[in-house]
């Protein structure tokens, strides 16, 4: 069914032109025939009225342009079959010129006023019919959960009540206005800044001349409550058809697209409020598996290093077999569990469940703790500490940071030879921290110092040292959590050395202690 | 050392309640500790735990922070309502708000997953020995390696020579040596040193360690007395 009004059609409007004039020939030619035996019983200014009665019929389910015809036809035929001389069409009485002339009068003003009539009636029904379908929209549009659906119900509605093709407009993340796809291929061209105008000034923006060139001609704003969601394209799709036609329904379009838009926003408040959902639940889980393993790991791990550490102290005393036996089962239980905890903090870091609690603090005071922590590990080789003078308060997480010194620690002792120190100097070069930890071993595989921040990349491959290549990844997503840099490199005089640096950034003020106020407490804040 | 510890305690040998769901850890826990001559008793559950701890009034518990009923936490808020027996918290490694959680609402002390014999028995016997100690008054001399600190005269000596510590610098250092052995939230340093007002400039606290740390340490950047327990706190270890 169509909305668009076409000149007055009638009560048929299958029926092509050239059809609608053959039959108000043919209903003319019928009065005739019918009114040929009734002569005899008539007046002919009864036949008159029958010849009026058909063009006034013909007005009314043919249109006007047929009652026309029909008008001129009629008086015609009146005039050669039923006015004396009959078949012909010469009038002797002169009175019937002007019989004629007030019969045609008759039945042009009968004719046009019946089509006129039919027309607004065919117009009042066909407004009433796009009202309906707009309120059919906004129901449809209240339905709706996917922008593709917003898109295609908009679609839908000017394709049938306006006969016009539309594509919506939305703005992306970088807020350049993209085409939005619905399930149909749309073929209609967009004129970008016309768009961009009606986008950015709040106001339809309308262009004639583009119309019936296969560009949209109307591009009407997307109006929310919070902003302009969108523009929708417009353009009229028949050619031939009155091109002020859509602005005559500029209203109605008008009213579509706030419709339109509060579905747009409404879609996208969904899709917000889905998102963070989905986001929570995700999370959630995410941080609910990794704990749940941590604990099923930690727990068999810590019995483990307990029960053969209380061996050692069973009574009476083991052999001295039994007791190395038990001394190598709690090195190697943990050992594994300082993988362990290696493999999930690498699997927290990359899932991004590591939020860093940052301070300001001296960066000293990790590297003692870290040193501490390692205990046994580092029994084997001494430690130097060099610190640059003025090292200030630096910005990072003191666990994570530790972590980093504790793995790079005991790379260090894992692969330099008993005996030799470990190094590692702090100092301050190009505005960023800088700590280079180094040992005396056999250094990285040539070709592998940068290679060795992957996961699983170890830096001599068939090291018989234990490991399995996660320490200096979980290093790298640390350093660069904390917006620092990390590189390995060998030594000229042996050895292999890693570097990282952190930002230093702007330390808050620590007050001076005010030596007078012996007992007060001391403030800590300027 | 160990034999004389327990004796102080009382003429009874020291009790210590294990609150542990994993039956192998309260196993050698408990072996552990009996070889310490110490008397034990288990609870599989913060319920059970806190009836045993009624029953039994033991000198020390030792508490699993992730009960299968309820957290620890709620536990050693339940047990500090009717009793200042010290906690030894078992947890593990990046779990660092559990256990700051857990001291601030009054565990003594904690221990990381895994940890060996050597370890749980050295803590278990400072908690044991700060709880004997506890009465006896303070001494008024206290010394570790080459420093001296003689708190009626308010004086540090280190190798005999007298050091000048700034107000807060021996406030801090008092607070640490009062405590001894324990485990010391920033907060709580913070509360005590600076005034409760000041419980979130944790950077303070942290510079004036380090200055402590240059004074009375021998190697500051790797300290033996004044620790560091990253995240959590700090410890004075004699």
């Amino acid at each position: 069914m169509s909305f668009v009004p076409k000149p007055s059609v009638g009560a048929f409007p299958s029926l092509l032109a050239w059809q609608r004039f053959a039959l108000a020939l043919l209903a003319c030619a019928a009065t005739a025939l019918i009114a040929t035996p009734l002569l005899k019983y008539l007046d002919l200014a009864n036949i008159v009225m029958l010849f009026l009665l058909t063009v006034l019929l013909i007005g009314v389910s043919l249109g006007l342009a047929p009652a026309l015809l029909a008008a001129f036809v009629s008086v015609g035929m009146f005039d050669f079959f039923f006015v004396p001389p009959r078949f012909s069409f010469e009038v002797h009485d002169g009175q019937y010129l002007v019989t004629f002339a007030v019969m045609l009068a008759v039945a042009i003003i009968t004719g046009q006023l019946t089509a006129g009539l039919r027309r607004q009636a065919d117009e009042s029904a066909a407004e009433a019919l796009r009202t309906h379908a707009l309120y059919e929209m906004a129901r449809d549009l209240s339905g709706a959960l996917m922008l593709e659906q917003v898109v295609d119900i908009t679609r839908d509605f000017l394709h049938k009540v306006l006969n016009a093709e539309s594509t919506i407009l939305l703005p992306d993340s970088t807020g350049r206005l993209q085409a939005c796809s619905g399930q149909k291929s749309a073929r209609l061209q967009i004129e970008p800044r016309l768009a961009i105008m009606a986008y950015d000034g709040g106001k339809p923006v309308d262009c004639v001349q583009l119309a019936d060139s296969g560009y949209a001609e109307l591009y009407l704003p997307l109006k929310a409550s919070q902003r302009v969601r969108g523009v929708v394209a417009v353009a009229s799709s028949e050619s031939g058809l009155a091109p002020e036609f859509l602005h005559t329904q500029q209203q109605r379009l008008e009213t579509m697209a706030s419709l339109v838009a509060i579905a747009v926003e409404r879609v996208h408040y969904v899709d917000v409020a889905q998102n963070t959902q989905v986001q929570i639940v995700s999370e959630r889980l995410r941080s609910s598996i990794l704990s749940a393993l941590s604990h099923d790991l930690r727990t068999p791990l810590t019995a483990l290093v307990g029960l053969a550490d209380s061996l050692t102290i069973s009574k009476p005393p083991l052999a001295e077999a039994a007791l190395e036996t038990a001394e190598a089962i709690r090195e190697q239980a943990e050992r594994l569990a300082g993988l362990v905890g290696n493999l999930l903090d690498m699997a927290r870091l990359n899932a991004g469940d590591v939020t860093l609690q940052k301070e300001w603090q001296p960066i000293e005071e990790v590297i003692g703790s870290s040193i501490k922590l390692l205990g046994r590990a580092l029994a084997e080789h001494p430690v130097k500490v060099s610190l640059a003078k003025d090292v200030p308060l630096i910005e990072f997480d003191a666990v994570l940071i530790e972590r980093v010194f504790c793995n790079l620690l005991e790379n260090a002792a894992k692969y330099s030879p008993p005996g030799l120190a470990i190094e590692i100097a702090v100092h301050l070069r190009d505005g960023k921290l800088e700590v280079a930890v180094s040992d005396s071993g056999q250094g990285f595989a040539v070709d592998k110092d940068h290679a060795v921040f992957e996961m699983f990349v170890r830096g001599q491959p068939e090291s018989s040292t234990p490991g399995v290549g996660l320490g200096l990844a979980i290093c790298r997503a640390i350093v660069e959590a904390h917006a620092g840099t990390i590189t390995a490199a060998n030594r000229a005089q042996g050895g292999a050395c890693v570097t990282f640096s952190l930002p230093l950034g702007e330390p808050p003020r620590i007050e001076e202690e005010v030596l007078a106020q012996e007992d007060g407490r001391q403030s800590c804040n300027p | 050392m160990s034999a004389k510890v327990t004796e102080r305690v009382s003429e009874r040998a020291a009790t210590v309640l294990v609150v542990e769901d994993e039956k192998l850890i309260r196993r050698f826990v408990r072996t552990a500790l009996e070889g310490e001559g110490c008397r034990v008793f288990e609870a599989a559950t913060s319920a059970q735990g806190l009836i045993e701890a009624g029953q039994q009034k033991p000198d020390l518990v030792v508490l699993d922070l992730g009960l299968p009923d309820g957290n620890g936490i709620d536990f050693i808020r339940h047990l500090r309502g009717w009793s200042d027996v010290p906690i030894l918290v078992l947890s593990a490694r990046a779990h660092e708000k559990d256990k700051i959680q857990a001291l601030d609402v009054g565990a003594d002390d904690y221990l990381t997953k895994p940890f060996g014999v050597g370890e749980l028995r050295a803590r278990a016997r400072a908690l044991l020995r700060r709880q004997s100690r506890d009465g006896e008054g303070a001494t008024p001399i206290m010394e570790f390696g080459d420093v001296r600190v003689d708190f009626s005269r308010r004086a540090v000596t280190r190798k005999g020579d007298a050091l000048h510590l700034t107000p807060i610098e021996y406030r801090l250092l008092c607070v640490l040596l009062a405590n001894s052995g324990k485990v010391m939230t920033q907060r709580h340093l913070l509360r005590e040193v600076w005034g409760p007002s000041c419980v979130e400039s944790n950077h303070y606290l942290r510079v004036y360690l380090g200055h402590l740390r240059q004074k009375l340490e021998d190697d500051p950047t790797q300290p033996k007395y004044l620790l560091t327990e990253t995240g959590v706190g700090y410890r004075f270890q004699p």
